[in-house]
C-alpha cells in the first residue's frame, strides 16, 4: 500500500513539473506533411527546403538561445491523415506547423488550428503555409493564425499571362485545362479574368479528374481541335507530364504556360517539345543574379541538389519565419504565439528575388514572380538533360499583388 | 468528325493497353479465385526493368528481357509466398499479394528514387503514323494497340487450341480432378502466375516509355484494371478485352462532349430551372470522364454482378 502511494505520489510530481521542464524546452516547429504514398515526392521536396531553412536557423543562433527544433510527421496524403498529426504535434508541444503540398489539406489544417486556438487560449499554435494555393486558405478561410507564404491562381496567372504576352509567346486563342478540385477551378476562373490583360479569347475550358487519367490523347485532340494557339494550366505532378507527353505524341503545335513544370522528371520526360513553354514560379537562380547563385550554390553544398520545384519558395517562407522569430521576445522562457503572429504580420525580408512581406489584412505574403521560359540557353540545367529555366522577366511583389478578397474577415485575439 | 475517329482510335488503343494487364489479372483469379492485388505492381516492375536496361541493351532488348524478368519474379512469388500460404484459405493470400505491392512500390522508390525516370520513346519509333485533319497520330500507339492484338490472339489460341491450353483449363476449373488425373497442378499454377506476370510486364515496358515511369504507376492502373476485370467478369478472357474496350473508348469519347444534363432538359424546356439548381445537373459529361467506369462497374455490379463474359456464379 505504501509503495503504491509513493508511485501515486511520484507521478503526480512528475506531471506536476512537467510542464515546468517543458517550458525550458526549445521552439519545436512540426513539418505536417505528405511523407509517404503516391504524392510523396512533393511533400519530401517541401522537406528539403524546410530541413535546410531550419539548419540555417540554428546556424545563426536559434531562438532564445536555443536551437529551434524540427519534428516531422507524415499526413500520408490526406486530410485525415493531417488533423490526425496535428494532434500529436500538438500533444508533441509544436507551436509552429508547417506544410505546402496539397490545398485540401492545407484547408483541414487551418480549420483545425483555428478550432484549437478558440478552445485552448494561451496554448495557441501557428500555421505557415508554404504551398497551398487555393483562394479560400485567405478568403473565407482566412484567420489569424495562418499566414500564406507562396503564391495563388490569380496571382500567378496575372503574371504568367504578362510575362508570355511579354515574350510574344501568348497567342490570341487560349486554351484552359485543369484539375478538378479547388485549384484547378480557381485556375481556371484566374485564366478567364485576366483574359482581357493579356489579350486572348478563352476558346474552351477543361476541368477532369485529378491525377487519375493515364491517358491525355483525347484532351489534346480536344485542344488540337480548337485551333489554341496557347494552353494555360495548373496542373501538376503526372497531369501536367502525361499531358505534355500526350502533346509531343500527337505533334501539337501550341505553347504551354504552366505553373509547376518545374516539378521534378517533367523535363526529361518532356524532352525536347518542353522547349519554348512557360512557367511561372517563386524561384529561378538564374534570374537572382549573383544573390541567386549564392543561394544555389550554398543550398547545392548543403543538401547535394540544387533547389527545384518549391524547394527555393519554402526557405523564403521559413526565412520569413526566423524574421519574425528574431523580433519575438520570449516571454517566461516560451514562444508566446500571438506575439509571433503579431510579427510574423511584419515579416519584410530580402530574397535573391527581390523583397517580400506579409499583408496583415489577409496574411497573403507580397512576393516577386518569375516568368521563365525552357531553353537551352538556361544557366542551371535540370533533370540531367540540357534545357532549363531561362527567366523572361522577374515581376515585383508590387507588380505580382492583388487586393485582398472581400470574402476574408480577419479576426484578431484581443 | 475526324476528331470523332481520332477519339475512337484513342480509346480503343488505351482499351487494348488495359486489356494488356487486366489479362494476367484475370487468368489468375480464373486459376486462384483470388484477385491479385500486385498484379499492378507486376506492370510497374516491367515499366522500371525495360527502363533500368534499354540503355545497356536498347530498346527491343529490353522489352524483350523485362517481361521475362517480371516473369520470373511472378514464379518465384508463387512458388515461394503464395504456395505456402495456399492451404489458409483465399484471404491470407489476397493479404500477401496487398502487402506484397507495398513492398514492391517501396522498393522501387528506394531504387529508382520518388520521382518520374527518365524513360521516352525512342527517337526511331516517334513518327506520325497518319495526319488526320489537325493532328497527326503517333506511330507508337498503333504498335502499342499491335502488340497487344498479338497478345490476344496468341493467349486465345494457346488456351483452345493446344494441349499446355487444355491441361492449363482443367486445373483451373477443376483442380483435383486434374491432379488426380496426373497432371502436375501446382507447376501449372506457377506457370500461369509467370506468364501472367509477364503480360503485365510486357504492358509496363511498353507503356511505361509512352506513357510515364513513376513509382505511382501501379495504383493508377492498377485501379481501372480491377473495374475492366469486375466489369468484363471475373476469369473471362474475353470478357477483359470486351471490357478494355469498352472503357477505352468511353472514357475518349466522353472527353469530347461538353453537354451537361441541363442541356438535355432544356430540349423539354426546363434548361434554365436546371441551370439555377446547377450541381449535378450543369457538370459536364467531358469533366466526368475518368469516372464513368467506375458508374459502369456500378451498374454492371447491379444488373449482371458476374459481369458481361462471366460464367453465372
Amino acid at each position: 500500500m505504501t509503495t503504491l502511494r509513493t508511485i501515486a505520489l511520484a507521478a503526480i510530481t512528475t506531471v506536476t513539473l512537467g510542464p515546468g521542464v517543458a517550458q525550458a524546452a526549445p521552439v519545436k516547429i512540426g513539418l505536417l506533411e505528405t511523407l509517404s504514398g503516391p504524392q510523396a515526392s512533393t511533400g519530401q521536396t517541401f522537406r528539403a527546403g524546410v530541413r535546410y531553412a531550419i539548419d540555417k536557423m540554428n546556424a545563426a543562433g536559434g531562438w532564445n538561445g536555443e536551437p529551434v527544433q524540427l519534428v516531422e510527421y507524415d499526413n500520408q496524403g490526406g486530410p485525415a491523415g493531417a488533423a490526425d498529426k496535428l494532434k500529436a504535434a500538438i500533444a508533441d508541444g509544436v507551436q509552429i506547423v508547417v506544410q505546402g503540398a496539397s490545398s485540401a489539406i492545407a484547408g483541414q489544417i487551418t480549420e483545425d488550428v483555428r478550432k484549437h486556438n478558440l478552445r485552448s487560449p494561451g496554448k495557441e499554435i501557428v500555421f505557415i503555409n508554404v504551398g497551398a494555393e487555393a483562394l479560400e486558405l485567405t478568403g473565407e478561410k482566412c484567420n489569424f493564425h495562418h499566414f500564406r507564404i507562396t503564391g495563388n491562381a490569380q496571382v500567378r496567372t496575372k503574371v504568367l499571362v504578362q510575362g508570355m504576352k511579354r515574350a510574344k509567346a501568348l497567342g490570341s486563342k487560349v486554351y484552359s485545362i485543369n484539375q478538378n478540385y479547388s485549384w484547378g477551378q480557381d485556375m481556371e476562373r484566374a485564366i478567364v479574368d485576366n483574359a482581357a490583360l493579356g489579350g486572348y479569347t478563352v476558346v474552351e475550358k477543361t476541368l477532369h479528374d485529378v491525377n487519375k487519367i493515364q491517358d491525355f490523347a483525347p484532351y489534346i485532340t480536344k485542344i488540337s481541335a480548337s485551333g489554341a494557339e496557347t494552353v494555360i494550366t495548373g496542373n501538376w505532378s503526372n497531369d501536367l507530364l502525361l499531358m505534355m507527353k500526350a502533346a509531343k505524341a500527337a505533334g501539337l503545335k501550341a505553347d504551354f504556360g504552366t505553373t509547376f513544370l518545374d516539378q521534378p522528371g517533367n523535363i526529361s520526360n518532356a524532352g525536347e517539345t518542353a522547349v519554348g513553354h512557360y512557367i511561372v514560379h517563386v524561384f529561378n537562380g538564374e534570374a537572382g543574379g549573383d544573390e541567386g547563385a549564392r543561394f544555389v550554390a550554398d543550398y547545392t553544398a548543403k543538401t547535394g541538389h540544387a533547389p527545384v520545384f518549391v524547394e527555393g519558395q519554402t526557405v523564403f517562407a521559413l526565412d520569413m519565419v526566423a524574421d519574425a522569430l528574431k523580433r519575438t521576445q520570449p516571454a517566461g522562457g516560451t514562444l508566446d504565439v500571438n506575439a509571433f503572429a503579431r510579427a510574423m504580420e511584419t515579416a519584410r525580408i530580402r530574397t535573391p528575388m527581390g523583397w517580400m512581406s506579409m499583408r496583415a489584412a489577409d496574411h497573403q505574403v507580397l512576393l516577386p514572380m518569375v516568368v521563365s521560359t525552357v531553353s537551352k540557353d538556361a544557366k542551371y540545367k535540370v533533370d540531367g538533360t540540357d534545357m532549363g529555366f531561362k527567366p523572361v522577366k522577374i515581376y515585383s511583389a508590387d507588380e505580382a499583388a492583388l487586393p485582398v478578397q472581400q470574402s476574408c474577415k480577419m479576426q484578431r485575439p484581443g | 468528325m475526324e476528331s470523332f475517329i481520332i477519339a475512337l482510335l484513342n480509346g480503343t488503343i488505351y482499351g487494348l493497353l488495359l486489356f494488356m494487364v487486366s489479362a494476367g489479372l484475370t487468368l489468375i483469379f480464373g486459376m486462384m479465385g483470388v484477385l491479385n492485388f500486385a498484379h499492378a505492381s507486376f506492370y510497374m516492375l516491367g515499366a522500371y526493368f525495360a527502363y533500368a536496361l534499354h540503355k545497356p541493351l536498347g530498346f527491343w532488348a529490353a522489352l524483350v528481357v523485362a517481361p521475362l524478368l517480371v516473369g520470373l519474379v511472378g514464379v518465384v512469388v508463387e512458388r515461394f509466398f503464395l504456395r505456402r500460404v495456399h492451404h489458409h484459405g483465399h484471404a491470407h493470400e489476397l493479404l500477401l499479394t496487398f502487402g506484397l505491392s507495398f513492398i514492391i512500390a517501396e522498393s522501387i522508390k528506394l531504387v529508382f528514387g520518388n520521382f518520374p525516370v527518365d524513360f521516352s520513346v525512342p527517337k526511331s519509333l516517334e513518327f506520325a503514323a497518319f495526319t488526320l485533319g489537325r493532328s497527326s497520330y503517333p506511330f507508337y500507339r498503333l504498335f502499342m494497340g499491335g502488340v497487344a492484338m498479338a497478345m490476344f490472339v496468341l493467349i486465345y489460341l494457346l488456351l483452345t487450341r493446344t494441349r499446355v491450353g487444355i491441361v492449363v483449363r482443367s486445373a483451373i476449373y477443376k483442380p483435383q480432378m486434374a491432379e488426380a488425373l496426373g497432371h502436375n497442378v501446382p507447376l501449372v499454377f506457377m506457370g500461369v502466375f509467370g506468364v501472367g506476370a509477364a503480360l503485365a510486364g510486357l504492358a509496363g515496358a511498353v507503356a511505361g516509355a509512352f506513357y510515364t515511369t513513376n513509382p505511382n504507376m501501379a495504383i493508377e492502373l492498377g485501379v481501372m484494371v480491377f473495374v475492366v476485370v469486375v466489369v468484363g467478369g471475373l476469369g473471362s478472357l474475353e470478357g477483359a478485352m470486351l471490357a478494355s474496350l469498352l472503357i477505352g473508348i468511353i472514357t475518349s469519347v466522353a472527353v469530347g462532349i461538353d453537354t451537361s444534363l441541363a442541356d438535355l432538359l432544356a430540349l423539354v424546356g426546363a434548361g434554365a430551372w436546371a441551370r439555377e439548381v446547377g450541381g449535378l445537373l450543369t457538370l459536364k459529361v467531358s469533366s466526368l470522364a475518368a469516372t464513368i467506369p467506375f458508374a459502369l462497374m456500378l451498374l454492371i455490379l447491379l444488373v449482371r454482378p458476374s459481369g458481361l463474359m462471366g460464367e453465372k456464379a
